[in-house]
């Protein structure tokens, strides 16, 4: 495992913005974190960077403890903060120079080829660059690195669709160059195409963990009974839940492939069928919607 | 060997350093033109009052309870040497050592944990002691470089103004070693008081709060008997430029007296400010 916490908490006095946290991201995934604003994403990404110091618990990267050896741990990551902010007299390049030399693996070319792919003018002054722009500067600085492991809280935001496509490519281009990806988005669409992995948090605790090649086997079939359903049959109660919503349809859920189901379910009253991919905004609102 | 470039790393970062003075670039040469200027025009503003109606104005019209305010004899000043001390004294040197360290002291941490730079920058393999240590020592390095500028323009001045030959222009090194110590203890105030605080404005305010109650506290302890100890409260009463262009001997020890305060008081503070910033949690950006 690359990054490891073990029933991370961190308080500030009364408020708990992290509880218990424990998670293991394993070497070359792409782990996505979910959860709406205050759920503790950006207080584990910043207990990891050894920002802040844990109440209790404990959390390692690449065998490095955070808490006690966070220069190794940062050595080992590449990080971009949810609001990047840069150094506003410095120009792009500046900011470019600046940040290679911080970092001896931090390859100056390969932040000049991001910045080309991202299109943006490095010749600007950070004080005249738009959000995006320096949304796009930090992203350039942060993925020119060779860290194993890339710290991501919402790459995206600021970024217009086709800057956004980039950063996914990016992603992926890091993941299959080996290295791990924590990426934090509020775009679950984005998280779902990218991420092999993700946790939903929510009041600080981590709620919900899912791989996505399973949820992409996840399927809703939603239709109107005609007639008496009766029982699932036995050898399919463990795939399928079967429900009611609001408008009195018959709702069946399955986390396996619908193969096995397609023989019941032709035999059953139904009209208006349809069949849709359970997605993870469905996953999300179970937790944060209707939770 | 090693061990030394080992203790090296802990401590330094070339990095910083390049952005630390590209950070102070515009402060240094503003200061650097003010100092260069200053003493030209002060000695000359001085120069048109002569010498006789000087010592009479301030030998015969100033009460001599006002000259316990000076620090030294109103006899002492009214000579060519004095005078120029004065210039030590003056709100445009004192002022601009104060804004000069508690400017670059506010900017180590609070400053740029409120523009929000501090996340991206300690998100690199950069020990917080390195960072700390290296903007110390750049911004000790630049107000070294504008006591140099301020003591060769007072030297020039002296040589070269309407008092050459006058005054040998090589005394006023110690008034200008004790401008230094005060622009070094200001900004290791400074540089503590922002290394616990988030908000730039905040450690500001707090620091000219301080000034204040200790320019108060000395003026109190100058002027009143039975409260003559607030004096002592007063880190400015280290700050007597006036003092050091006496006797050679004596203007030695009572620098080393006062710059030992002043940069004592400074040293220390950067060591508090730097266990504070290595231990502290830092806040996500404001």
């Amino acid at each position: 495992m690359l990054v490891e916490a073990d029933q991370l908490t961190k308080r500030y006095g009364p408020f708990t913005a992290l509880e218990g946290c424990s998670l293991a991201v394993r070497q070359g995934e792409v782990f996505g974190l979910l959860g709406p604003n205050g759920a503790g994403k950006t207080t584990l990404l910043r207990l990891l960077l050894g920002f802040i110091h844990p109440t209790s618990g404990t959390a390692r990267v690449a065998g490095h403890d955070c808490a006690l050896d966070s220069l190794a741990v940062r050595a080992a990551t590449t990080y971009l903060p949810g609001e990047a902010r840069l150094f506003r007299r410095m120009s792009g390049h500046a900011v470019l120079d600046f940040f290679s030399g911080l970092r001896r693996e931090c390859r100056r070319d390969e932040a000049t080829r991001i910045a080309q792919r991202l299109d943006l003018d490095c010749s600007r002054q950070v004080a005249r660059m738009s959000t995006g722009m320096r949304q796009k500067l930090a992203l350039a600085v942060v993925l020119a690195t060779e860290a194993s492991l890339v710290i991501l809280d919402e790459p995206t935001a600021n970024l217009d669709p086709t800057a956004r496509a980039v950063v996914l490519d990016l992603v992926r281009e890091a993941q299959a160059a080996g290295r791990t990806v924590m990426f934090s988005s509020h775009v679950l669409s984005e998280v779902e195409a990218t991420c092999d992995r993700v946790v939903i948090l929510r009041a600080g605790r981590v709620v919900h963990e899912q791989s996505v090649a399973q949820l992409r086997r996840h399927h809703r079939i939603t239709a109107r009974l005609e007639g008496a359903m009766g029982e699932v049959p036995a050898e399919l109660r463990e795939h399928v839940t079967v429900t009611r919503d609001r408008d009195g349809r018959v709702v069946l859920e399955t986390a396996d492939s619908l193969r096995p189901l397609l023989g019941w379910l032709s035999t059953l009253p139904l009209g208006e069928i349809r069949v849709d991919p359970v997605g993870l905004d469905a996953v999300y609102d179970r937790f944060h919607r209707h939770g | 060997m090693t061990v030394f470039i080992a203790m090296g790393d802990q401590v330094w970062n070339t990095a910083i350093w390049h952005k630390t003075w590209g950070d102070q670039r515009g402060l240094v040469l503003a200061f650097a033109a003010l100092w260069g200027v200053f003493p030209w025009l002060f000695l000359w503003l001085s120069a048109q009052i002569p010498m006789p109606a000087f010592q009479d104005v301030l030998l015969q019209a100033i009460p001599k309870d006002w000259q316990r305010l000076s620090g030294v004899p109103f006899s002492d000043v009214a000579t060519h040497a004095g005078r120029v001390a004065l210039a030590f004294v003056d709100p445009v040197v004192v002022l601009a050592a104060t804004v000069w360290g508690i400017t670059r002291g506010s900017d180590a941490v609070s400053g740029q944990l409120e523009r929000g730079t501090m996340e991206m920058l300690l998100a690199q393999p950069v020990r917080r002691l390195a960072l700390w240590v290296t903007q110390a020592l750049a911004t000790t390095a630049a107000a070294a470089c504008l006591c140099g500028v301020l003591a060769l323009s007072v030297s020039a001045a002296v040589a070269y103004g309407p008092w050459a030959g006058k005054v040998e222009p090589d005394r006023f090194l110690l008034p200008v070693a004790n401008v230094f110590g005060l622009m070094v203890c200001l900004a290791g105030i400074s540089a503590c008081v922002s290394a616990a605080d988030s908000y730039r404005w905040r450690t500001i305010g707090a620091m000219s709060g301080f000034y204040v109650f200790s320019l108060l506290a000395k003026l109190v302890g100058r002027m009143s008997g039975a409260f003559g100890w607030v004096g002592y409260l007063s880190f400015l009463n280290a700050y007597e430029p006036q003092r050091l262009v006496g006797d050679a001997a004596v203007s030695w020890t009572n620098l080393l007296v006062y710059d030992g305060i002043l940069l004592g008081v400074g040293c220390v503070a950067y060591v508090i400010g730097g266990v504070v910033f290595c231990r502290r949690d830092l806040p996500a950006p404001l």
